[in-house]
């Protein structure tokens, strides 16, 4: 067997410190959570979750096979083993004893129903990623275990296995009567509004979670928010905006937690289209850009800079690629040569998230020092990704968290769903594409690494995106709560609320 | 004498024709009441139709694809003609029956069941306040006219008059919410769990909001008509007869002078309907204010027509009873309906 092999044994002497630590903990109390975000539309279904809130909330009642952890790495959750036998043949082994909130046994059955139910939902989250699954001919082999067939070889199978909104859910599932795994269970929800759960006293992991119960309140309104969790409405909220930190700094009894994530913050160029598609211009482009100086006006100093190249948090990504910095000279060099110099360019631009309309006004700023005029147009978000998205020449957009493999596929591949940049240009295509291809058959990680090494490389030096930030997110929460960890993945711990307590 | 004929001259006319008259004058009105509602239908969805992309686009986002959007569109109907779309609509009004909202697939009285209960919590609060207030403010500052009450009375109303509903609404929240007096909340998210009745102090400060917003109006054109009954030959007549002032305000002159003021008064009233829009988004406050906002954006067509006529029929049911009770309260109107 080639596989590689996933087992979820923690070390004892882990599990022997964690109860103890667990034993002294407070258990009780009713969490009170502000979530950005929400709209009309939120759903408590875990297969649909389109909005972050809706991630978040479905998160504490639904369990996927596999999750990211603080660090971004694989971890096992509901399957004990997750074995790669090729790289077109996944096996599955599910954690004995685990139940659904109404009593259910957790079976083969419900992973390939969910799975399903997941590729044929047009509002599927997980529908593009899971799509490379042949689920028809997957089979169930016992209650506890389902060999996945792939319709072609890609171990960024695993990736999406680990995603959020991949959850487990029934056979029997009524997307009314919400039946998840997790550690709280459903009671209430009004959509754009407010959703309270209870915790549950089966769940499958010994002592948590230490509430009663959790009450998720939608919060939309950034000042709203940390109004709440001033005036002690709320304990914990997300998406503090980095201009309120020093308020909530200067609380005694207020913390900021601030996750460092691999969510890109982005301007994009067209590379089959005058006048980005010369390398030339493109790369001059991303020398104009003086980046600690962008992350300082529109993050307000509050993120990692970006290299151009996705998911930074990826344990393959390649750190050995010196960091682009501004330079000027050098910029106007390249325009020069390409016949480009006075350039002049429309950017669009949009609220898509609170910094990137403010960088697109610091980009246009130090455009200038280049001899290059970005004229910037807002709309709004509708627009920017309604009818007309994909075909934009220039414009601004964000990625949340994933893997390099799983950001290629849905962003650079001539099939990619999403390839706003039009990717590759006729130089690098035969070569990234084989590239890619190796790599998704390549189930060494040591191997893969390298060649998605050479792959990022050419992301690098020819390709459309300006990647120059990495957001940071801002939890905000009170002192009598504990147990918020930085998490590389999502906010509010990882949307993991099970392992927070009351002081 | 004089008021002796009058009586006896309405006594005389049967009763059976004026009261024909009033009902064919309210069945006109209200003929011409749902006849608005209509065209209202169909100018909102008209309007729902121009707006760039549709639910679809507006549910998936992003993260939409050419296939996902087919599928969802021809799960809500949307890939129908759009003539198609607006009858099936209709027909299902006239059975009461107001559809399924496209965006949370669920009835659309389930959806906006809640928010209608909040939104008339609030509308009543700031009817009871504003009403009763300005009555009396208007009547106070007619009868001292000119001197300190009647100025600062009327600088004031000035003021909230031309301030925007979201200035008083922010302001509000400074004072009494984040800054100098922390005694509310600054946010008036309401438990859904709970009674809004349990929550009234998150409903103090929209409804003050729209008090103040709507108290000018009303005040000042009570004040004008107080005035101007004042100054009439009937109450000039009744205080050379030797009647107490208060007498004369209570039996001759309040009656006289609110006609006027029950016009403006509903399409204040009809105003707030309206206007909880804008003050509800201030405040987060969940009722069909921010329901209609947010279905707009997500371009949720079942959810904003019935928001929208239920705001229209507001409005016709309002000035309805404004001229209604205008009759009632004028005896000349209701002779002339005969």
């Amino acid at each position: 067997m080639v596989g590689v092999s996933l087992l979820g044994l923690p070390g004892c002497d882990d599990r022997e410190e964690e109860a103890q630590e667990a034993g002294r903990r407070k258990r009780g109390g009713t969490l009170i959570v502000g979530a950005s975000g929400g709209s009309a539309s939120d759903s408590v279904d875990p297969h649909l979750p389109l909005s972050t809130i809706d991630q978040f909330r479905q998160a504490q009642l639904y369990e996927g096979l596999a999750r990211f952890d603080a660090d971004f790495n694989f971890k096992l959750v509901l399957a004990e083993e997750i074995t790669l036998e090729q790289p077109d043949r996944m096996l599955v082994r599910l954690r004995p004893g685990v139940e659904f909130h109404n009593g259910k046994p957790l079976t083969a059955d419900d992973v390939l129903f969910s799975y399903r139910r997941i590729v044929t939902e047009p509002k599927g989250l997980g529908r593009a990623g899971l799509s490379i699954l042949d689920l028809d001919s997957s089979k169930k082999l016992d209650e506890r275990t389902v060999r996945f067939f792939l319709k072609s070889p890609n171990v960024a199978i695993l990736d999406e296995v680990a995603q959020v909104f991949n959850g487990i859910a029934p056979v029997d599932f009524d997307p009314r009567e919400p039946n998840g795994t997790g550690p709280f269970m459903f009671e209430s929800f009004e959509p754009g509004r407010q959703s309270v759960f209870a915790r549950n006293p089966q769940y499958w992991q010994a002592d948590v979670p230490y509430v009663d119960s959790v009450v998720i309140n939608d919060l939309t309104d950034d000042t709203a928010r940390v109004n709440a969790l001033l005036g002690g409405e709320v304990h914990v909220i997300d998406g503090l905006l980095a201009t309120q930190l020093p308020v909530v700094e200067g609380q005694d009894d207020l913390r900021v937690v601030r996750s460092p994530s691999g969510q890109s913050s982005t301007f994009y160029m067209r590379v089959d289209q005058a006048p980005f598609n010369d390398v030339r211009v493109r790369q001059a482009m991303r020398l104009i850009v003086d980046r600690p100086q962008m992350i300082q006006q529109a993050l307000g100093g509050v993120g990692q800079v970006g290299n151009d190249v996705f998911s930074i948090q990826d344990p393959l990504y390649n750190h050995d690629l010196p960091q682009r910095g501004q330079d000027i000279g050098e910029a106007r060099s390249l325009l020069k040569q390409a016949g480009q110099e006075g350039l002049e360019v429309e950017l669009l631009t949009g609220p898509v998230t609170p910094g990137l309309l403010a960088a697109s006004q610091v980009l246009a700023e130090q455009a200038k020092a280049a001899d290059v005029r970005i004229n910037l147009r807002q709309v709004d978000v509708g627009t920017l990704f309604g009818d007309k998205f994909l075909t934009w020449l220039f414009a601004v957009d964000f990625w949340s968290t994933r893997n390099y493999l799983s950001t290629v596929a849905l962003a650079l591949l001539p099939t990619s769903p999403f390839n706003e940049t039009h990717w590759p240009d006729d130089e690098s295509r035969t070569a990234y594409l084989r590239l890619y291809n190796e790599a998704i058959q390549t189930v060494d990680s040591e191997k893969r690494g390298e060649l998605i090494h050479e792959m990022q490389r050419i992301d690098w030096e020819r390709g459309g995106y300006i990647i120059w930030a990495f957001d940071t997110f801002l939890d905000a929460h009170s002192t009598k709560i504990s147990g918020l960890q930085p998490n590389e993945y999502k906010p509010f711990n990882g949307y993991d609320l099970s392992r927070l307590f009351f002081v | 004498m004089a008021r002796k004929a009058l009586r006896s001259n309405v006594a005389e006319t049967p009763r059976g024709r004026s009261f024909s008259g009033v009902a064919r004058f309210f069945l006109r009105r209200i003929a011409l009441g749902v006849l608005t509602l209509f065209l209202v239908s169909v100018i909102i969805f008209a309007a729902t139709q121009v707006l760039p992309g549709d639910t679809a686009r507006a549910i998936l986002g992003r993260n939409a694809t050419p296939e996902t959007l087919a599928e969802l569109r021809h799960r809500l109907h949307l890939d129908q003609p759009v003539v198609h779309q607006y009858t099936d609509w209709l027909t299902g009004i006239l059975r009461l029956d107001l559809g399924q909202s496209l965006v949370q697939e669920r009835p659309v009285t389930e959806v906006i069941g809640s928010r209608i209960g909040n939104s008339a919590i609030l509308f009543l609060l700031a009817t009871l306040v504003s009403v009763p207030l300005s009555v009396l403010l208007g009547s106070i500052a007619a009868l001292r006219r000119d001197r300190i009450f009647d100025h600062v009375t009327s600088i004031t109303t000035l003021v909230f008059a031309s301030l925007p509903e979201f200035v008083i609404g922010i302001a509000l929240v400074l004072v009494f919410g984040t800054g100098v007096f922390q005694l509310l909340p600054s946010v008036s998210i309401i438990d859904p769990g709970r009674s809004v009745w349990l929550q009234l102090d998150k409903v103090i400060l929209p409804a003050a909001t729209l008090v103040l917003a709507v108290i000018p109006h009303i005040t000042r054109i009570m004040r004008a008509s107080m005035i101007e009954v004042l100054e009439s030959d009937y109450v000039e007549m009744a205080r050379l007869k030797g009647l107490s002032e208060r007498l004369i305000i209570r039996r001759h002159a309040l009656p006289n002078a609110i006609a006027p003021a029950i016009q403006i008064t509903a399409l204040s009233l009809a105003w707030i309907a309206g206007g909880v829009v804008l003050v509800e988004f201030v405040f987060g406050y969940a009722g069909i204010g921010a329901g209609l906002v947010d279905a707009v954006a997500l371009r949720d067509i079942p959810v904003v027509q019935a928001l929208a006529l239920l705001i229209a029929a507001i409005y016709i049911v309002l000035n309805l009873a404004g001229d209604a009770l205008t009759v009632f309260v004028s005896p000349r109107l209701r002779t002339s309906l005969q």
